[in-house]
């Protein structure tokens, strides 16, 4: 069974399967061995191929932080059935989330706008620093949630896109 | 250090209520238990659980339209402190640290402000007395036109500043309506420019002009003075790694001075402090140019965030020092009897990420592991289990190394770093490292523009295959949905998978 998860914004698709000892990680084309163990001091081990390397784990939902080689990683993973919707085209690109809690500084389009991807769609404000959220795809604006001074928390939507006007979906 | 309960005795207070949160309230708090006094903390709820609040002796819940206007209102935390019988408070730094009307308050309702007379708040407070009063001390500012002074005269002053010179709005701010001018013969043009963006911004044209210095450093001075008529400085601190005009990394020694400008520019702010009749802990801000000159910026009248690296190489507690000059105690050593030794090293740690330039991070601390070892201090106002949140700055907890010279520190704090464990919240502790090691930091030549000069550093480097691998199998068995699908394909077929390999 197909897996994903998403880094940062790279999505990558993987398998895990049973090895004889372990597990096994399907990745692109290679196969590697891999497994995941807590010595009785309470660390916690990976094995991937042949090395080993002391982790550290935390996870919260679909998330899953690593601590690896010194630094802290953040990863999601992604349900077969969300991926699936947005490669219907709808899903998680049309919804243009605050990636930090702030308030709106500027609406730049509106509803029934046609976007190119890259084109500034709002501006917010977060600790006294504005940041521009721009269009991940061309497409056209299905919605705008917030007006201009509204406050929000992270990951709350901002603002919802679609399929542009005779664009096959 | 003296041992506690002897050192507070007969002090005019036994109990000192701190005026502030997270790591500063947890720093002050430890000095204050350690030499047996009680101390109180003010806390709004988005704090209930933090640190600082279990280990004071008194917390006393205060409360405010936002969390942070909750630790502006005076009147709460003077009613709080008269509430758990503090004779003094402490202000930390921000907040009501620098308020000339708090450290009036406080001494009108009969307790001792920890700090400055509430008149040297008031003086340092005001960018323009204050240079006014240091240049008329004999001091180094520097050279500047102030329009306000006589506008007739304004550009033929300013020309007088010689290039390159930087015109700036009187009522300006953050960078805003800023002119840089190296060829005078375009100088009216960009004062009338400077004018009407700063008529557009601030709603005010006035101006001043100032000598502009190119990649400056920021080298600032810590001192302290008694009530006594007593003034020492305890050596420099360098904080030229900034972004935003905001400090990363500070060190002490400076790498940039040499032992004679060390010795004028710490004699210098002892100067500027002993000529405001100084008391209390306090930092004197000079811009340092390339050259070797350097000029007085402002002071600050308070403990700095930095204050830890001082700490380190002279071996003094700057919170103690504090006390006991708020107790009325003379500072009893001499500026000969003041010394440091080895480097120390200050990261401070930000819930941002670098990659995207420098935004604010949230999230809940799923875990959190401190670096530990010989010469690694770690102040931190927050705990696992805790969570980041956007009603405070930023800043979570601070790193300090110390080694044996700048090199030993720099190997130390790469490895610290490299130890320092906190999930759930994105960190800039990865773009520490990448810093500490980039040739221009070793080499110890950096400036205050260096990092907005140099994005690359804190974007994220390539993944490589290797580790991206490890980051998928280690989620991969983290993560249920998965394990489950691959434990019930049964071992047969696995088996059977192993044996057509």
């Amino acid at each position: 069974m197909q897996h994903a998860f998403k880094l940062g914004e790279a999505e990558h698709n993987l398998a895990l399967s049973r090895a004889r000892e372990a597990y096994c990680l399907h990745v692109g084309d290679r196969r590697v061995p891999i497994d995941l163990k807590t010595s009785p001091d309470g660390r916690t081990w990976l094995t991937l191929g042949t090395r080993h390397v002391e982790v550290v784990i935390a996870t919260r939902g679909d998330e899953v932080f690593v601590h690896l080689d010194g630094e802290a990683h953040a990863l999601r993973y992604w349900h077969p059935l969300e991926r699936l919707a947005a490669q219907a085209g709808g899903g998680a690109n049309d919804l243009i989330r605050a990636p930090m809690p702030g308030s709106i500084v500027s609406v730049n389009v509106k509803a029934g706008d046609t976007v190119a991807k890259g084109q500034t769609l709002l501006v917010m404000e977060s600790m006294k620093m504005e940041t521009t959220l721009v269009a991940p795809r061309d497409g056209a604006v299905a919605a705008v949630q917030f007006e201009k001074g509204q406050t929000f928390e992270r990951d709350a939507i901002l603002l919802k896109l679609e399929a542009a006007a005779g664009e096959g979906a | 250090m003296k041992t506690a309960t002897s050192a507070a005795s007969g002090w005019p207070f036994s109990t000192v209520l701190v005026a502030n949160r997270g790591e500063i309230a947890v720093r002050v708090l430890h000095t204050v238990q350690k030499l047996g006094l009680k101390g109180a903390v003010v806390f709004h709820a988005a704090d209930r659980n933090a640190p600082a609040v279990r280990m004071a002796d008194h917390a006393i819940e205060i409360t405010g339209a936002t969390p942070v206007a909750a630790y502006l209102d005076s009147a709460q935390i003077l009613a709080a402190a008269k509430s758990c019988g503090a004779g003094a408070i402490h202000p930390g730094y921000g907040f009501l640290s620098e308020n000339t009307g708090f450290a009036r308050a406080v001494e009108s309702a009969g307790l001792i402000f920890i700090g400055p007379k509430p008149e040297q708040i008031e003086l340092m407070g005001d960018k323009v007395r204050a240079r006014n009063f240091v240049e008329k001390g004999g001091f180094p500012v520097a050279p500047s036109a102030i329009e306000d002074d006589d506008p007739k005269t304004f550009v033929e002053r300013s020309r007088n500043v010689g290039t390159p010179l930087l015109i700036k709005p009187s009522a300006g701010g953050g960078g805003k309506g800023m002119r840089i001018v190296r060829d005078l013969s375009v100088l009216e043009a960009e004062i009338e420019r400077a004018r009407s963006e700063g008529q557009r911004y601030f709603g005010d044209g006035r101006l001043y002009c100032e000598r502009y210095i190119e990649n400056p450093r920021h080298i600032e001075v810590q001192v302290l003075g008694d009530s006594h008529g007593n003034v020492v400085h305890v050596f420099e601190r360098e904080c030229s790694v900034q972004r935003r005009f905001q400090k990363i990394v500070e060190e002490t020694p400076s790498p940039a001075l040499t032992p004679q400008l060390r010795a004028q520019i710490c004699e210098t702010a002892a100067g500027i402090a002993r000529s405001a009749g100084y008391r209390g802990a306090g930092t004197v801000e000079f811009i340092f140019g390339q050259g070797g000159e350097f000029y007085f910026l402002e002071m600050n009248t308070r403990l700095q965030v930095e204050h830890p690296v001082t700490e380190e190489i002279t071996g003094k507690d700057l919170v103690l020092e504090q006390l006991r000059i708020a107790a009325g105690e003379p500072l009893g050593y001499a500026q000969g009897d003041v010394s440091s030794q080895g480097h120390a090293i200050e990261f401070r740690i930000y819930a941002e990420d670098p990659g995207r330039g420098y935004t604010p991070t949230t999230g809940p601390i799923l875990a959190l592991r401190a670096p530990q070892g010989d010469g690694i201090r770690w102040d931190s106002g927050v705990v696992q289990g805790g969570e980041v949140t956007a009603a405070f700055d930023p800043m979570i907890a601070k790193l300090i190394v110390r080694g044996t010279d700048r090199n030993d520190a720099i190997a130390r704090a790469e490895k610290a770093l490299a130890e320092t464990v906190l999930l759930g919240c994105k960190t800039n502790t990865a773009f520490l490292r990448r810093l500490v090691v980039h040739p221009a930091f070793v080499a110890g030549d950096v400036h205050t523009g260096f990092l907005d000069a140099n994005p690359q550093i804190a974007a994220d480097p390539p993944m490589a295959d290797e580790t991206l691998h490890a980051l998928l199998a280690a989620a991969s068995l983290s993560t249920r949905p998965m394990r489950d699908a691959a434990d019930c394909v049964p071992d047969l077929h696995a088996a059977i998978g192993e044996w057509r390999n």
